[in-house]
């Protein structure tokens, strides 16, 4: 990311932390990023680059506040848009149209494996003998080696063909073309993402911006028909909740009590709390038993005492009392309760 | 036994060796250890390739770039050698394991000198019947030692703990200093087999240009005349990539930048356009090169002062490997020097540092390189003295290697002696031989074939159409 893209992940409503947006690209999935990655809607960046070094967003905020389109805090991570900023901003920037279920699988290692299945394939309906094959790690290699095994034959280059243009035709003529020219097999060795960002106009994260586009649309046939990806992929599909919070979820949902639950899983409450947590955030408000821990009369308790934009309440300035009695964690999964639309039982929201 | 061409046939279907393929191989077999120097493209991977079809037992392959790594992997692979692994940085944990789990079904092995100097490591390795050592880019314990790569230094140390097995050292180029070094380093009197770094065809050429404004202008104006594919090496990654998109619109060409700051994909892509003559011309960092494998690049111009005369020759080599004229330029401006030797004073820990690390290890930031280096150093027991007595040595080599590169650059008569020298070899100047800093380059009369150039205006194919022709 530049200073052009991420800009373009900020508002002037809403102080982005710098250091949140960076953890979600680098995929740490700690509670208090993914929560913030939710207030910022910016959970779909969750692990797009991996190799993004710590710091490796501070140049570019810095060239936004020093072009004076937004404002940063002391520390050095609370970023805001200016007047000038939102301006800047609304340069033709590409908006993904997929990213919304993006976080519905291994998107990373779907790329790797269509990236080489293409390849391979490629290189085969050529008969090639001999080819350098992408550089990818040991499980795309082996789910490509496997998953060619089983669907080699004549048509298959004609079927991968048929499903990548039927996919890719959904998609503006860009997407297409973009996600086309990074691909790599016989006789064409793909551009690299600076090259189609040039020839384009665009940044570079515009670039993959398009093509996670262009390789969601190909996951997403593959998994309504049968394609020749299909099988490749199949592995690949997952709910963003981790195995573990997802069976503490199941066993807090049989008893409601997480003091027991801690026991029973042999985990500390502490984990209980943000596997907790971290199930909230992902899951649409029915699927999380909110009234099983958060009580009606907490809820009034909290409505009394947190007013405001949420992002602004602060768990330190409730009454004493109340903080003795109740955990942050009930402050948070409060918070998440009203954003995700929870309502008191009178029927009063307090969101403003 | 059966005779060497024999094997090759049998193995890699070829009737004959190349130079130095066939010496090094018959010294191996009669118990010695080998020092190889021998120029790229020789085919020195042939020579353990075909040691470990005749011998039974594994050859361990310890080489230190992780991208040529996975490559000589690949490429293995393709030539029909399926029991090859690698194990570096890059191996994620579950394929590290997978690996260790059947350490002992492999032919060949890659390592990283980091993982290889892992206790764990190690003592896995000496389960193993080793039967050979291979050190791949052996100048590098000289060349990045001390400052960069510091396992290299432990290499010696490793090898006896492997319980001294037959070794066979690799590089493209050794003056005599650096051969001794490498033999001292890895304790051992290895058998030379060299062959001359001579490169007729390449014409040497030093320009002395007024300032950074003129090399610019210079460096555009012999892109823009010269044909065919070239390289351009850069001591930055910034002014690499900054300089591909300035050729790019002053001349016309395709330029691409290629160094360590890209990502793998990247760099595999420019290097497969690159030998598929999509591009003319490459602005790179010494990241580049090793592993590129085409024949046809007709000249390399070095924008600063390469480090010693052995990376020049192992950078310029990479010219005219088809045997036609090829072309070697060195921008000189006067000052050039300073860089390396700032930063080569930027690298190096004083010797109150070294003390003062010394006494209080716990005071300094490990993030910063230099202290990194000083607790490698620490933690394998190096003591300080022996700790200052290694930078004071590796200065002392840096600057003699910086005033050879110098006295290259201000050579009066002819380049090609002055280089042959470094390498205690003899030359005689001759018509299509060099012009050094006081002789103009006539580039008409260089002779050096044209080749189709790529051209940046070439028309988008639409997707369909790509699509079409991938499959
Ligand atoms: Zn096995
Ligand atoms: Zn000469």
């Amino acid at each position: 990311m530049e200073a052009a893209d991420l800009i373009q992940v900020l508002t002037p409503q809403q102080t982005r932390r710098l250091r949140v947006i960076e953890n979600l690209l680098r995929g740490k999935k700690t509670v208090s990023t993914l929560y913030w990655g939710q207030r910022y809607q910016l959970l779909p960046l969750i692990g797009l680059d991996k190799s993004l070094d710590r710091g490796g967003l501070d140049a570019a905020a810095r060239s936004l506040v020093t072009g004076g389109l937004a404002t940063l805090d002391e520390e050095n991570d609370q970023l805001r848009l200016t007047p000038t900023g939102v301006i800047a901003a609304q340069r033709t920037y590409y908006q993904p149209q997929t990213a919304d279920t993006w976080i519905q699988l291994d998107l990373m290692a779907a790329r790797q494996r269509l990236l080489l299945a293409v390849q391979v394939v490629s290189e085969y309906t050529h008969a090639t003998r001999r080819y350098y094959p992408l550089a990818t790690d040991l499980a795309t290699r082996q789910a490509v080696r496997a998953w060619f095994q089983r669907e080699k034959s004549d048509r298959l280059g004609q079927q991968i063909l048929q499903a990548l243009t039927h996919a890719l035709e959904q998609l503006p003529e860009t997407v297409a073309t973009v996600t086309t020219s990074l691909l790599t097999g016989y006789q064409h060795p793909g551009l690299t993402r600076e090259q189609v960002a040039q020839r384009q106009q665009r940044t570079a994260w515009e670039v993959t911006l398009m093509q996670l586009d262009g390789l969601m649309q190909i996951c997403q046939d593959a998994r309504v028909d049968q394609t020749p990806f299909t099988s490749l992929l199949s592995s690949l599909w997952q709910s963003p909740v981790t195995r573990s919070a997802q069976l503490t979820l199941e066993a807090v949902r049989q008893t409601g009590d997480l003091d027991q639950v801690a026991t029973q899983r042999r985990i500390k409450l502490s984990t209980v709390r943000e596997h907790l947590l971290e199930a909230a955030i992902f899951l649409p408000l029915v699927d999380f038993p909110y009234e099983q821990i958060l009580t009606p009369k907490l809820c009034q308790l909290f409505a009394k005492n947190l007013t405001g934009a949420i992002d602004d309440w602060q768990y330190t300035s409730l009454p004493a009392d109340l903080q003795a009695r109740y955990d942050f964690f009930y402050f948070r999964l409060y918070a998440i309760w009203i954003e995700k639309g929870g309502v008191l039982s009178d029927g009063v929201n307090n969101e403003s | 036994m059966t005779a060497l061409t024999t094997s090759l046939k049998q193995v890699f279907g070829f009737d004959h060796f190349r130079t130095g393929q066939e010496e090094t191989l018959r010294d191996l077999d009669s118990g010695q250890d080998v020092l190889a120097v021998l120029p790229t493209g020789a085919g020195k991977t042939l020579i353990y390739q075909l040691y470990g079809y005749r011998h039974s037992g594994c050859v361990l392959i310890v080489s230190p770039l992780l991208s040529l790594m996975n490559d000589q992997v690949d490429r293995m692979h393709m030539a029909g050698f399926r029991r090859v692994a690698a194990i570096n940085s890059l191996t994620g944990r579950d394929e590290r394991q997978a690996i260790l789990r059947h350490l002992g079904d492999y032919q060949f092995l890659f390592m990283s000198p980091e993982m290889l100097s892992q206790p764990t490591m190690l003592s896995q390795l000496r389960q193993l019947t080793l039967s050979l050592l291979v050190i791949d880019e052996a100048h590098c314990i000289v060349q990045w030692g001390p400052d960069f790569r510091p396992e290299y230094l432990l290499l010696g140390a490793i090898r006896e703990k492997l319980g001294m097995p037959r070794t066979l050292m690799l590089t493209a180029t050794a003056g005599k200093t650096t051969r001794q070094e490498i033999a001292h380093q890895l304790r051992c009197h290895p058998q030379v087999v060299a062959t001359s770094v001579d490169r007729p065809n390449i014409f040497l050429d030093v320009e002395d240009v007024g300032d950074g404004t003129e090399k610019q202008a210079r460096l555009a104006e012999l892109v823009a005349k010269l044909p065919g594919p070239g390289i351009v090496y850069f001591s930055s990654k910034q002014l690499a990539s900054d300089m591909a998109l300035w050729l790019q619109s002053q001349t016309g060409k395709v330029v691409a930048a290629y160094h360590a700051g890209l990502d793998n994909e990247a760099r595999f892509k420019i290097q497969q356009q690159y030998m598929a003559g999509q591009l003319d011309l490459i602005c790179a960092t010494s990241a580049f090169g090793m592993g590129v494998d085409k024949n046809d690049v007709r000249y390399v111009i070095h924008y600063h002062l390469p480090a010693d005369m052995e990376s020049y020759a192992q950078e310029i080599g990479r010219a005219g490997r088809d045997g036609e004229p090829s072309l070697a330029v060195l921008l000189y401006a006067s000052g050039d020097e300073q860089l390396p030797l700032m930063l080569g004073q930027a690298n190096r820990p004083t010797a109150v540092t070294v003390h003062d690390y010394y006494a209080h290890p716990e005071a300094f930031d490990v993030a910063d390189p230099g202290v990194h280096l000083l607790e490698f150093y620490r933690n394998h027991g190096i003591s300080e003295a022996a700790v200052v007595r290694l930078f004071t040595r590796r200065e002392r080599e840096r600057n003699r290697a910086l005033a050879q590169m110098l006295s290259y650059v201000r050579e009066p008569h002819c380049l090609r002696q002055n280089w042959l020298q470094a390498f205690d070899e003899q030359g005689s100047h001759h018509e299509h031989c060099c012009a050094p800093k006081q002789v103009a380059l006539d580039l008409a009369a260089l002779n050096l074939p044209e080749t189709a150039v790529a051209t940046a205006a070439e028309p988008e194919i639409a997707w369909r159409d790509q699509l079409r022709q991938l499959f």
